[in-house]
């Protein structure tokens, strides 16, 4: 069964099943690929943004997949700086998923704007002043780390490896791969601070808006604070999926929980950081701009004061309690709650800072406004995912993503 | 191989790398983001120096002066004419949208000739020549058959070069047919010939007045001439009252410093309430109506009859009456009276819509003659045809005398309708009940849209059905002439000559110019052209009675003592119009101003059918079956009649207006609740006329039990910018006629919303 | 001040509308699309997905019939100063590619259409929805192109547009001042087409700097208010009603705090620049 081009000493499914369900994904892929044409060929005017939302569903996607791949910068930072050995088993994997989202993240924003012939733009007449031009800096560099980050994982595939350029090629950059994980560290830092900046900065937009530090508003850190916590929860949630799947052990426990735990306190503190940020944004922020809380929670049909306690309460500060717990951590069942609930609180807070920004009337004779993703948008959000999931199937199948899977499934 | 590997795989590489480090990405890069800012199907216009042209407005009766800003001979921009006498500067979106109509698809190309079924939209182009003797032979028929007078011809206007040379056209062919469309100008005219004794359009001096008493005239929602209007309203100052009686919160009635939502239909009996207060209070003009009027107190007869007078008629309107019957507290009736005749310069407009009967428009002047505001600054005035326009007298033969002497087949001027110069809304309904043939063999439409303005839309397109022959002037393609079987496109205005006589209810004698300020854009011919040459085409005298050479040449001759003056400054103002004083402006039987009308046609011969009395208000249909009552109403964002909305003001409408293709009924939240509607429901609306599919929108600014639909929309014709958009509120709106005059009475009519 | 200094001074060029006198007729409208070659649809119903520079916006007191009044609220681009009066308006500091700038001796934001690339956070950043993208190519049928201003350039699909203050009317009348060897530009030589079109005088347009401009004092009336005064956008468009509930539906303000209150609280702050 083992032809040269899978890892030694790991089973696969046979050729015939794995194609097939290539297949499968790449008939959704397909689908997104074609939204992704019309939009690219007939313009915007394929979405169901309008004037009032510029930003929506992509943006939010984008936000998300960034709070999400933030898994692979955090677990580098642990790794490679902080030095915790067990990761090493983990971090493979969790940099194939970080590049799997910001690439999407990438190609989503090719998308979004309405010019993206002239994308460059950005770069070529930068303003230095806008969050967006630091997200698109460090955005674009730090996606470069990850593709020199995953590289030599992907020239670890026996065959390549059998090339001795490519051989020698991955083997040096093994050795340097803690300065591009350091790097990729200070990179992400900045990109996931300033896409909370994106928001936070908006003064005229007193959902968003927050004061801060310097020229960075609280959102800056929050977010940075809020992918490290998330990231790698969202890390052990597709690695457990991954398990799931392919039906063998692909990391040690230990692992897991250790990973748990950084991300439960960080989880933790970010809640208490944000709680802090939302009360005094509630109380002193938003009435000096002349609104009161519930002016951004009533009146409408969908944004309701439940879905801030959603994201503080249910999917804040639940999920951290049990992830700081060694009970928490220690029970299956409630250590995949957590990650799933912090998960989905990562999720909630990107679109409130996106789409409930959108959302909110400004002049008092306006009303809220309410927006629906036609089905390009969604076909061109779920392409990613139908991405990720190929990448992972040809990653888990041809690349040794997991140094641990060989011992813990020598029993099978 | 591994060799052959590894060399491939640099190659790849290196090439990658060395590619980029070469100018040609970038460079491709930048051509491509170049390429995206000069695409080729992004119009570039083309520059050049701006050359401004002053004209005149003709696509209302409001006449405003213009400025059309040109650029290597296309119109640009339209602005208003900062010094024209009428409208000051000010234009409606309207006017200001004309290049779209100028440049749009509405517009009809060439001559054409209808290739399917009426109304089919098949088309065949063909040449002037073949266009015009087409014409002129199926008129020539019916001549030699001596029926001349089968022969009817529609214009919006009777006044200026145009209406009088088709006028002229139609004596010298022998029909007595020339048929103005309605308006607010029709109960005018005729309240002015009965009350003053002369032909002409009531002027109001709205500039000079301080306070203003609006029957329902949407006067900022576009009645008139909105022109005029807004810029009269940009000069008035804090002391200038203006009160709006309408039951709906119109634009007009927003900016009133008063609004006063009077029952529908009852602004008769409000202005005899008022009329009531100011004779009980003795707070009328005492000079003028004990000098100036005949029919105050009661009078007798030569026959020794005891008529009852105007004074005796309002003590049968006092304020608890009058409050029972409008829904106006007494109070405010009496504060209003008070009010009114207190002012310095107060004046009282009717003309709102619609038509307006006889009687309301009767009683309303009355109130300005109470306060002896006719003829005085701030007031109104008799303001009496243009007298340029004389020509020699005509030779016509034996079949024109004959056929002229045939009674017209709107009815208007004959013994049902004596006084009445123009009947339109009657004709469907005499020709639809004639046996045998039609009444009217051919059918001219020289101005107007009248399949669509027409009330009862339905019996409309049977009688035009029934009309053999129906030619068409528009410039657009309207519903009218989508229905025509022959096509003869007048110039837009923008490209043709015209002069433009003093607007209906400005105090002045003026005549404005319009003039080509663009070239000709497609092959079509000047109205007054087609008609000179038809009549070249006939032979005879009627070639005699046209004998120019062409309608410019005919202008010039008779504008020539203004042409200079015109041709320099865009309009003329006669120096020598003066207002005459109230001993010599009356030509009434009594050389007085008759609060009594003694030309009054009354067949009753009762004193109550000629003094103009408040007859509970006509609206037609069943009230258990149709609860509610629709208006239409103006909208100064969506041109109402002939005039099909050009896109940028469609563009302005909101979307609680219009939104799709759905035109939203206006309900009070209270009538929606009742009825169990919420804002955005579809409904049906039915009314006797017939049913439409509409939304809802509620609004606490109309009356409650009413309903209202915007002027303008639910058009077939014109461009797909407007087309398909809403309902004809005129389909929904049965005619009914005022007994005496045949006047459109009443635009409300009972109506029923059910789901849908 | 010597009138030297005063005619080389920076202009802050700024709107008044008198709501009191707008009728809501949309003539301001029409003449912004006509000037500045703003493109239409078939269905325009979709006011968010509608190009107009200015729009004019109905509202109502909220009270039942007969007691029901209403206002018409023409917006167009604020022409936002920013938190400290310095350009830092919110649309302009958060474009990453430059495409729209605050220009200094004008006061004017204004929008480089070949360089925006449609990020679309300008749009997200403005509070008064002034900014519009163009969804669509724009398309003229029939021979509308004809009409269309050559003093202003056609946008292409894919970028953002909004009122520019007729930019282009002030660079005619500030090239026609320098050949006739001025500095000054008379108050009359520059005024946008909106303006120039109100057929009711509501709207008054120049420096709200010049004592000598109609706006200078206008802008300073007791009536005067701006558009959501407490975000510190500081727009140069004022609005003059005598109504307190039109104040009411057009500024945010929170219970206890009357409309006088914050209008003293700006005074101050204008004053002190
Ligand atoms: N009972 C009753 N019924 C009504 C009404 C009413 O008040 N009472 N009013 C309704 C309303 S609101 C209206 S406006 C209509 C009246 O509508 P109509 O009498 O049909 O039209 P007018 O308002 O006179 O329209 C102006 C005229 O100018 C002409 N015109 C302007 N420019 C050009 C041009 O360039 N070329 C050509 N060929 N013609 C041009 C138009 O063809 C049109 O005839 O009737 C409607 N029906
Ligand atoms: N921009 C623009 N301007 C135009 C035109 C156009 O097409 N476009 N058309 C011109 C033409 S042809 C005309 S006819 C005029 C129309 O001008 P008007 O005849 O003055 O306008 P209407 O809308 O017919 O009626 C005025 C108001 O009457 C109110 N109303 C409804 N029912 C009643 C009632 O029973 N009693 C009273 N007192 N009021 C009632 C309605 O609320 C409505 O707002 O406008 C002219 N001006
Ligand atoms: S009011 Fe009539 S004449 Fe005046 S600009 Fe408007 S459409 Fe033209
Ligand atoms: S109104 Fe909006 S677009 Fe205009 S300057 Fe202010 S923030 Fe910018
Ligand atoms: S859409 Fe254009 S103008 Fe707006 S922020 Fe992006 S690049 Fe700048
Ligand atoms: S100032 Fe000029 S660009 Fe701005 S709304 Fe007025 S007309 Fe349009
Ligand atoms: S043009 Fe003047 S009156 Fe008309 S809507 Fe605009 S601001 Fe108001
Ligand atoms: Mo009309």
């Amino acid at each position: 069964m083992t032809t040269p081009a899978i890892p030694e000493g790991v089973k696969r499914c046979s050729t015939g099943k794995f194609a097939l369900w290539l297949a499968v994904v790449g008939a959704v892929l397909l689908w997104g690929v074609y939204a992704m044409f019309l939009v690219w060929y007939k313009g915007l005017n394929q979405t169901g943004m309008n004037d009032a939302y510029g930003f929506a569903l992509w943006i939010w996607a984008d936000l998300t997949v960034i709070a999400l791949g933030g898994g692979a910068f955090f677990s580098g930072f642990l790794t490679y700086i902080i030095g915790k050995k067990e990761l090493k088993s983990i971090i493979n994997y969790a940099v194939i998923i970080g590049f799997i989202c910001y690439s999407s993240a990438l190609l989503i924003l090719a998308l979004d704007i309405g010019q993206p012939l002239r994308g460059w733009f950005i770069f070529w007449h930068a303003n230095v002043h806008s969050m967006l031009t630091e997200v698109a800096f460090c955005l674009s560099v730090y996606f470069a780390v990850l593709t020199i980050e995953f590289l030599p994982i992907v020239l670890e595939n026996p065959k390549l490896d059998r090339i001795p350029f490519l051989h020698h090629l991955s083997h040096n950059l093994h050795e340097v791969m803690a300065v591009f994980a350091a790097t990729g560290v200070f990179l992400s830092f900045f990109h996931q601070g300033s896409l909370g900046g994106v928001a936070g900065v908006l003064y005229g937009r007193p959902f968003a808006f927050r004061e801060g530090l310097l020229i960075w508003p609280w959102t800056f850190f929050l977010f940075t604070w809020s992918a490290a916590a998330v990231g790698p929860c969202f890390t052990v949630l597709i690695t457990r999926i991954t398990e799931k799947v392919t039906g063998k052990k692909l990391v040690k426990q230990a692992t897991f929980r250790l990973l748990a735990k950084i991300s439960g306190w960080m989880l933790l503190t970010y809640m208490i950081a944000k709680i802090i940020d939302t009360w005094y944004w509630a109380a002193v922020t938003a009435p000096a701009k002349g609104f009161t809380l519930m002016d951004f929670y009533t009146n409408n049909p969908v944004y309701g004061i439940w879905i801030l306690i959603a994201e503080l309460v249910i999917c804040g500060l639940l999920p951290a309690v049990i992830l700081v717990t060694r009970k928490g951590r220690e029970n299956n069942l409630l250590l995949m709650t957590g990650v799933i609930l912090a998960v989905i609180g990562v999720c909630i807070n990107r679109w409130v800072m996106v789409l409930q920004v959108m959302a909110a009337p400004l002049l008092p004779f306006q009303d809220w406004y309410m927006y629906m993703p036609t089905w390009q948008e969604i076909a061109t959000t779920i392409l990613p995912i139908a991405y990720g999931i190929i990448l992972i199937m040809l990653a888990y199948r041809y690349l040794p993503v997991f140094p641990q899977e060989k011992e813990l499934n020598s029993g099978s | 191989m591994k060799i052959d590997r590894r060399c491939f795989l640099s190659l790849v590489i290196g090439g990658a790398v060395g590619t980029t480090l070469t100018p040609v990405p970038w460079k491709l890069t930048d051509d491509i983001a170049i390429w995206t800012q000069n695409w080729p199907w992004t119009p570039e216009p083309e520059e050049g120096p701006s050359v401004y042209k002053k004209s005149v407005c003709t696509l209302c009766n409001g006449g405003c002066g213009i400025n059309v800003r040109t650029v290597r001979g296309k119109a640009k921009k339209i602005e208003g004419q900062a010094d024209y006498p009428v409208n000051r500067g000010s234009l409606c979106p309207m006017g200001i949208s004309a290049t779209q109509d100028l440049y749009g698809p509405a517009r009809i190309k060439s001559p054409m000739k209808r290739a399917g079924k009426r109304g089919e939209g098949k088309w065949e182009k063909i040449s002037w020549e073949e266009a015009i003797s087409t014409v002129s032979k199926k008129l020539a028929e019916l001549r030699s058959r001596e029926k001349p007078h089968t022969v009817a011809c529609i214009s919006e206007s009777d006044r200026g070069t145009v209406a009088y040379l088709i006028d002229r056209f139609l004596k010298a062919y022998g029909s007595p047919n020339f048929i103005r469309t309605p308006s607010f100008q029709d109960s005018q005219e005729l309240a002015l010939y009965l009350t003053q004794g002369q032909q002409g359009t009531i002027g109001y001096d709205l500039e000079n007045s301080d306070y203003i008493l609006s029957f329902g005239c949407a006067l900022l929602d576009g009645r008139g001439n909105a022109g005029r209007m807004f810029s009269a309203y940009a000069g008035f100052d804090k002391k200038v009252k203006l009160v709006q009686i309408e039951p709906r919160l119109s634009d007009t009635a927003s900016r009133a410093n008063t609004w006063i939502p009077a029952r529908c239909g009852t602004e008769g009996a409000l202005a005899l309430g008022l009329a009531h207060v100011i004779v009980r209070e003795k707070l009328y003009n005492k000079d003028f109506v004990e000098n100036f009027s005949f029919g105050f107190q009661d009078w007798t007869d030569e026959a020794g009859k005891l008529h009852k007078g105007f004074s005796s008629l309002v003590k049968e309107y006092p304020p608890e009456k009058v409050a029972e019957i409008t829904g106006i507290a007494g109070s405010k009736i009496e504060s209003l009276a008070r009010g009114f005749a207190g002012a310095r310069r107060p004046v009282a407009v009717s003309g709102g819509f619609g038509q307006g009967s006889l009687d309301e428009t009767l009683a309303i002047n009355a109130l300005n003659a109470l306060v002896g505001n006719i003829n005085r600054p701030g007031g109104i005035a008799a303001v009496s045809e243009p007298d340029y326009l004389s020509w020699s007298e005509m030779k016509i033969d034996k079949t024109a005398s004959n056929g002229r002497k045939k009674p017209r087949a709107d009815e208007a001027g004959s013994s049902r309708f004596p006084n009445t110069g123009h009947l339109l809304y009657r004709l469907p309904e005499v020709i639809n009940s004639s046996s045998g043939d039609s009444p009217i063999q051919a059918l001219l439409v020289a101005g107007g849209d009248p399949l669509y303005t027409m009330p009862d839309s339905d019996a409309a397109r049977k009688a035009f059905d029934k009309i053999g022959f129906i030619a068409s002037f528009s410039t657009y393609m309207d519903e009218t002439a989508r229905h025509a079987d022959i096509l003869l496109p007048n110039h837009q205005f923008l490209e043709r000559y015209e002069d433009v006589p003093t607007p209906a209810g400005v105090p002045k004698r003026i005549i404005g110019l319009t003039r080509p300020v663009v070239r000709q854009q497609y092959d079509t011919l000047h109205i007054g052209d087609a008609f000179i040459r038809i009549a070249h085409n006939l032979g005879g005298f009627i070639e005699n009675a046209l004998p120019w050479k062409n309608y410019e040449e005919f202008l010039k001759k008779t504008l020539s003592n203004q042409w200079k003056t015109l041709e320099k400054q865009g309009y003329w103002v006669d120096p020598e119009f003066v207002i005459p004083s109230w001993d010599e402006a009356f030509h009434t039987p009594s050389g007085k101003y008759e609060f009594y009308p003694t030309e009054r046609n009354n067949p009753s011969g009762k004193d109550a059918d000629a003094l103009p009395g408040f007859k509970t208000s006509g609206i037609p249909g069943d009230p258990e079956q149709m609860p509610l009552i629709l208006i239409p109403y103006e909208s100064i964002r969506i041109a109402g009649g002939a005039v099909g909305n050009p896109p940028f003001m469609t563009k302005t409408v909101d979307a609680n207006v219009i939104k799709d293709e759905d035109v939203f009924v206006e309900l009070n939240p209270k009538t929606a609740k009742e009825y169990g509607f919420s804002e955005g429901d579809t409904a049906i609306l039915k009314t006797p006329a017939g049913r439409a599919k509409v939304r809802v929108h509620l609004f606490e600014g109309i009356m409650p039990g009413l309903a209202a639909l915007p002027e303008g929309l639910g058009r077939k014709a014109f461009s797909d910018y407007i087309a398909g958009k809403g309902v004809n509120i005129n389909s929904l709106l049965p005619e009914v006629a005022e007994r005496g005059s045949g006047l459109n009475r009443c635009r409300a009519t009972r109506a029923s919303l059910t789901r849908a | 001040m010597t009138k030297q200094e005063q005619h080389t001074r920076t202009k802050r060029y700024g709107m008044v509308i008198d709501l009191d006198r707008c009728t809501g007729c949309g003539a301001c409208m029409v003449a912004c699309y006509a000037e500045n070659n703003v493109p239409f649809k078939k269905n325009e119903s979709d006011k968010m997905l509608s190009l107009n520079w200015i729009r004019v916006f109905k509202v109502d007191n909220g009270k039942p019939f007969p007691d029901t009044e209403i206002c018409y609220i023409p917006k167009p681009c604020m022409q936002c100063d920013g938190r400290h009066m310095e350009g830092h308006s919110p649309c302009v500091s958060v474009c990453p590619a430059v495409a729209t700038d605050y220009d200094y001796p004008t006061g004017i934001v204004s929008q480089i259409y070949t360089r925006c690339f449609g990020c679309r956070y300008c749009m997200a950043a403005c509070p008064y929805h002034a900014r519009k993208f163009n969804w669509w190519d724009p398309s003229w049928p029939a021979e509308m192109e004809k009409y269309l201003n050559p003093d202003v350039s056609v946008r292409m699909r894919g970028v953002v547009e909004k009122c520019s203050f007729c930019y282009h009317r002030y660079q005619k009348a500030r090239d026609k001042a320098y050949l006739e060897g001025r500095d000054e530009i008379y108050e009359h030589e520059y005024q946008p087409a909106c303006v120039e079109a109100c057929p009711t005088g509501a709207m008054t347009f120049g420096d709200l700097l010049n004592p000598e401009h109609e706006v200078y004092k206008l802008s300073r009336s007791k009536k005067a208010f701006r558009l959501l005064e407490k975000l510190h956008t500081n727009p140069k468009v004022y609005y003059l009603s005598s109504k307190s509930w039109v104040r009411r539906k057009a500024d945010n303000y929170l219970e206890g705090q009357s409309p006088g209150q914050q209008n003293n609280a700006r005074k101050t702050e204008t004053a002190s620049h």
